[in-house]
């Protein structure tokens, strides 16, 4: 806002003064640099490997530099490979679209959510694996055992094979949207909520409705929220591995080859290191450049909604939807709900018959019921690789725990140089989207000639390595989005940091409760740092049911068996804490 | 708030009482490396189960189609002990590999393993599990139906297919979604068809299969009959959706189709899954000619020691070596012990017997031989893409597609 009187321009800055009142560079203490110290150590796990595959890229195999490595591109299968990748991320902002219209019609229909979220809920807990046998399962090219399949033969007397050549495509972004989808329209959902009711009331009032509503009001409210959901989105997608894996039947695999999986299979053919490394890297620039991107413009917003500390009078809420309205969501909300937890039906009920059943028939027979197919997933020592997998999860999210709190405070609030603290948090965006690829092959080395080959603490604190740059980042925004004069009193009263802790532990538990669930989560579904770090022979509980999916069709009991088994502690432990979570997610410390 | 609690606490507990040194990871165990999974893998684990009290942990590793990457320095858990199911990879791994215990190598064995498992007067490896690769399981009662009997030789089986899909039945059910069994099929025609040319490729480097003009009348036999329209049940996109047990199933649970070309190893995926378990019947390949030796190829899974062994490792190999370890795996059907003749259902007793037969001369498995060549990115692609481009569209288009397939196989052999 600019002011001019008698010549002289004035400006009126439109904040609060939040430095000190004192002329001068302030003194900064080299104490809480300390705090971040744990974090580089942590980080050094991945940053060295990657420094690493980096050299070996540019490495010729006579030892020279240059960029001959990267002539593995021209490869025509790299390319197949390299165009997959790129539809996966066009996937991927279609699922955005979709998410975002479907949180639009929960939040103007009410009585939607109540159904929708914990249907919405169970993909997103489940891991890649689970979401893609079930798939597996549902389009199974038999009549007798595929949902689809069955239902498409039933009423057109045939079907096509959906598993078979293209039409794949639709079995794995099927499974992909299930997955993703609640995540999405929870994030939009929780942004939408914290539109405030006068604002909308106001817009309402002006007789703005239908699409330009949602251009003038939702869109740009939502930006920041859209930033967050879009960089996981493709970052997921550019990721993707396991599910290609578990989902296309062998002869496919190569149409369906993304950048992830050629890197996996370069290196376990015993090709060329470099050539490998130079994939990676490849990889990984792609995923670099679409997090720049997202998180440029994420920079003014910092990740999180503006706090309303004083909450909204209940009294003048929105005003309670008509009868009809409300009617009409509840069935949406029951239908959508319904479809969606389908899938999750299919396996549970494909658990309970007996293997020979399972392999015989789909899952709406009723003969063979029992509870041997969970004795036979039993018998393929799935218990001792929940024990395991329970071992690593919990290593993992305490480590990251203990070290992604000190150093979040030492970015929000350690009075860390301007540059210095942008510099840190850009390495914890790259290093929190760096693709296992990038790190895994070197990492493998090292454990292996460390002789800690097969140890669970390794592979925890790997995962814990990976974990931390999303927890900082993540802590960070929700510490950065405290009310100011909370941390100034906290700051500058006697009790100093020790206070501004208290505020943390009060503020802030969404926020850490947030990351230790996701983290526990994560790392419990884990796949591909397992599988390209340890090897396929370790005993998380992704890789058991790997091992058992290898035969699908006649072992579909006991996949489904293992994979209800392997999915309980997740679904259990989101659907509980769903609500802090996405709270942590969008909005930081709103209480 | 409580109720949250407790979950929490039962987690933490369980957390700490998990961390046995077994379950960190930290103990030293004695790993064995597997490439079976589902039935195959209980099966093994109930063999170790019967050794008896051991003195160190055993931990097995299914490492699947990934196999032959538990040797060398690339491996991240070197296991002490590989069950390796491609024999033919032993000689190309002499320097990775321990010589097996001396008071086994004298144990009696068939001839043809020798050829893989020992060097300059040096055993590396065991025979664990003998594989018959040219069995066909099928359902008596549909041939009857056709008054057929099953087939002695090449044309007869054509003709078969033919008579059975006159009556409107689906003749083969072909599990394309495992590699290995396009290449099955290929080996037997060709062993069938040119036993001397067959050999030659086994042994040697030089002349590779796309220069061999026997190789080249292999496929255009296999042509033959995967093009015959209505041969294969669901056509050849059910066929490459389908792994071998699926293809079992297509024809013993579904009843969608007559025969399907197995291994001794599928037996209790048959035996599972039958609907009316006195129908299944088993024949062997048929004789590419009349009056020439049905073709036998032999896989297996062979015991081996990567180097630097242990000797906890040697006892184990020592116990597994026993002749009654196998047995809990013989009771669950599917099994073949080298040299053993009894003890089987009826059906594997007749292969076990075909095994040792004077007059039959099995060959090993030639696609295991042949490196990468053999492998998913060679002779797997190369068949699948043959059958992709022959599969239902009758015998006019073989002769190209066998031409782009030896183009293709010449690709993958520069």
């Amino acid at each position: 806002m600019g002011l001019q009187t008698n010549g002289l321009s004035l400006e009126i800055v439109g904040r609060e003064i939040s430095g000190r009142p004192v002329p001068g560079k302030p003194r900064r203490p080299a104490g809480p640099y300390l705090l971040g110290l744990p974090a580089l150590l942590l980080s050094s796990l991945l940053l060295i490997p990657v420094g690493i595959t980096v050299v070996a890229a540019f490495r010729l195999p006579d030892g020279s530099f240059g960029l001959g490595n990267f002539a593995v591109m021209g490869d025509p299968e790299a390319l197949h490979a390299v165009g997959n990748s790129l539809a996966w991320v066009g996937v991927a902002l279609g699922l955005v679209v979709v998410g975002f219209l479907l949180a639009v019609v929960s939040y103007r229909l009410p009585g939607v959510s109540s159904f929708l979220q914990p249907a919405l809920v169970i993909p997103f807990a489940v891991s890649v694996l689970v979401s893609g046998a079930t798939f597996r399962l549902i389009f199974d090219p038999a009549p007798e055992r595929g949902t689809v399949t069955a239902v498409s033969t039933a009423l057109f007397g045939s079907s096509p094979v959906w598993l078979g050549p293209g039409l794949f495509w639709l079995v794995l972004v099927s499974a992909f949207g299930w997955t993703w989808l609640g995540y999405v329209v929870s994030l939009f959902r929780a942004g939408l909520d914290a539109i405030p009711d006068d604002v909308s009331r106001t817009v309402a009032a002006e007789g703005v409705t239908g699409l330009r509503r949602l251009r003038m009001l939702e869109l740009p409210l939502l930006r920041p929220i859209t930033g967050v959901v879009t960089l996981t989105l493709v970052i997921a997608a550019v990721r993707v591995f396991d599910l290609v894996l578990i989902v296309v039947p062998g002869p496919m695999q190569r149409d369906a080859d993304v950048l992830g999986l050629n890197w996996w299979r370069a290196t376990s053919t015993g090709g060329d290191p470099g050539r490998a490394a130079a994939l990676g890297v490849v990889l990984f620039a792609i995923v670099a450049a679409v997090a720049v991107i997202g998180v440029r413009g994420l920079r003014r917003r910092r990740w999180a909604m503006p706090v309303s500390v004083v909450g909204a009078d209940r009294s003048v809420r929105r005003p309670r939807p008509s009868r009809r309205s409300r009617r009409i969501g509840w069935t949406v909300g029951f239908a959508v709900g319904l479809v969606w937890v389908l899938p999750a039906i299919v396996l549970v009920a494909t658990a309970f018959h007996s293997p020979r059943e399972a392999g015989l028939r789909g899952w709406w027979s009723t003969a063979g019921l029992g509870l041997e197919s969970f004795t036979d997933a039993a018998n393929a020592g799935l218990f001792r690789a929940l024990l395991s997998t329970l071992v690593i999860a919990s290593i993992a999210t305490v480590v990251v725990l203990v070290i992604a709190v000190p150093t979040a405070y030492l970015v929000a609030w350690g009075g860390l140089p301007t540059w210095l603290g942008r510099v840190v948090t850009s390495a914890f965006v790259v290093l929190a989207v760096t693709p296992v690829q990038m790190y895994a092959a070197p990492l493998r080395d090292a454990i292996g000639a460390a002789g800690l080959a097969g140890s669970r603490i390794a592979l925890g604190l790997i995962h814990a390595a990976a974990g931390l740059p999303f927890a900082v980042l993540l802590l960070r925004s929700a510490f950065a989005s405290a009310p100011p004069v909370l941390v100034a009193e906290a700051l500058q009263g006697p009790a100093r940091q020790s206070a501004v802790l208290a505020t943390v532990q009060r503020t802030y538990r969404p926020a850490l409760v947030a990351v230790a669930v996701l983290e526990f989560a994560l790392v419990w579904n884990d796949f591909i740092v397992g599988f390209l770090i340890s090897g396929s022979g370790t005993t998380p509980l992704s890789l058991v049911l790997w091992g058992e999916a290898r035969q699908f069709s006649a072992s579909s009991g006991t996949v489904a068996a293992a994979a209800v088994v392997a999915s309980v502690v997740p679904v259990v432990l989101l659907l509980t804490f769903w609500r802090t979570v996405v709270r942590g997610l969008t909005v930081g410390g709103r209480r | 708030m409580i109720s949250r609690r407790l979950f929490l606490g039962a987690v933490a507990a369980a957390a700490v009482s998990g961390c046995t040194p077994d379950v960190l990871g930290l103990s030293r165990s004695v790993r064995v490396a597997v490439s079976w999974s589902g039935t195959e893998l209980r099966a093994f684990h109930s063999v170790l189960d019967g050794l008896g009290d051991l003195e160190y942990p055993v931990e097995v590793v299914p490492l699947g189609d990934d196999i032959s990457t538990a040797f060398g320095p690339r491996s991240a858990r070197r296991p002490d002990i590989v069950m390796l199911p491609q024999p033919g990879l032993v000689p190309r791994h002499l320097r990775d590999l321990d010589p097996i215990p001396a008071e086994l190598v004298d144990r009696n064995r068939e001839p043809y393993w020798d050829e893989l498992l020992v060097h300059d007067g040096t055993t590396y490896g065991l025979p664990f599990k003998t594989a018959h690769k040219s069995a066909i399981w099928y359902r008596p009662s549909v041939l009857k139906q056709v008054g057929a009997e099953p087939p002695r030789t090449w044309s007869e089986w054509l003709a078969l297919n033919r008579s059975l899909s006159l009556a409107g039945i689906r003749p083969l059910a072909l599990g394309a979604g495992d590699g290995w069994v396009l290449t099955d099929f290929l080996e037997n025609v060709l062993l069938g068809s040119a036993p001397a040319a067959y050999r030659a490729l086994a042994v040697a480097d030089d002349p590779r299969p796309s220069q061999v003009s026997a190789f080249a009348a292999a496929l255009r036999l296999l042509g033959t009959m995967w093009s015959a329209p209505g041969t294969l049940a669901g056509g050849v996109e059910r066929s490459l959706v389908q792994q071998f047990p699926d293809a079992i199933v297509e024809v013993f649970g579904h009843h969608r189709a007559a025969m399907v070309l197995a291994t001794d190893f599928a037996e209790p995926v048959v035996r599972s899954f039958a609907v009316d378990p006195a129908d299944v019947g088993l024949f062997t390949f048929p004789a590419l000619s009349r009056g020439a030796a049905p073709p036998v190829v032999v896989g297996g899974d062979v015991i081996v020691l990567p180097r630097p062994t242990t000797d906890d490792a040697r006892d184990l190999v020592r116990r597994l070596a026993a002749p009654a370890a196998a047995d809990p795996w013989i009771a669950t059907g599917g099994f073949l012990a080298d040299g053993r003749t009894t003890g089987y259902s009826p059906e594997l007793t007749r292969l076990a017997e075909q095994l040792v037969a004077p007059g039959s001369s099995p060959q090993f498995d030639l696609s295991d031989r042949l490196g990468q060549l053999g492998d998913l990115n060679g002779l797997w692609r190369v068949l699948t893409d043959f059958l992709i481009r022959i599969g239902n569209r009758g015998s006019d288009v073989v002769p190209e597609a066998v031409e782009s397939a030896l183009a293709e196989l010449k690709q993958v052999e520069s």
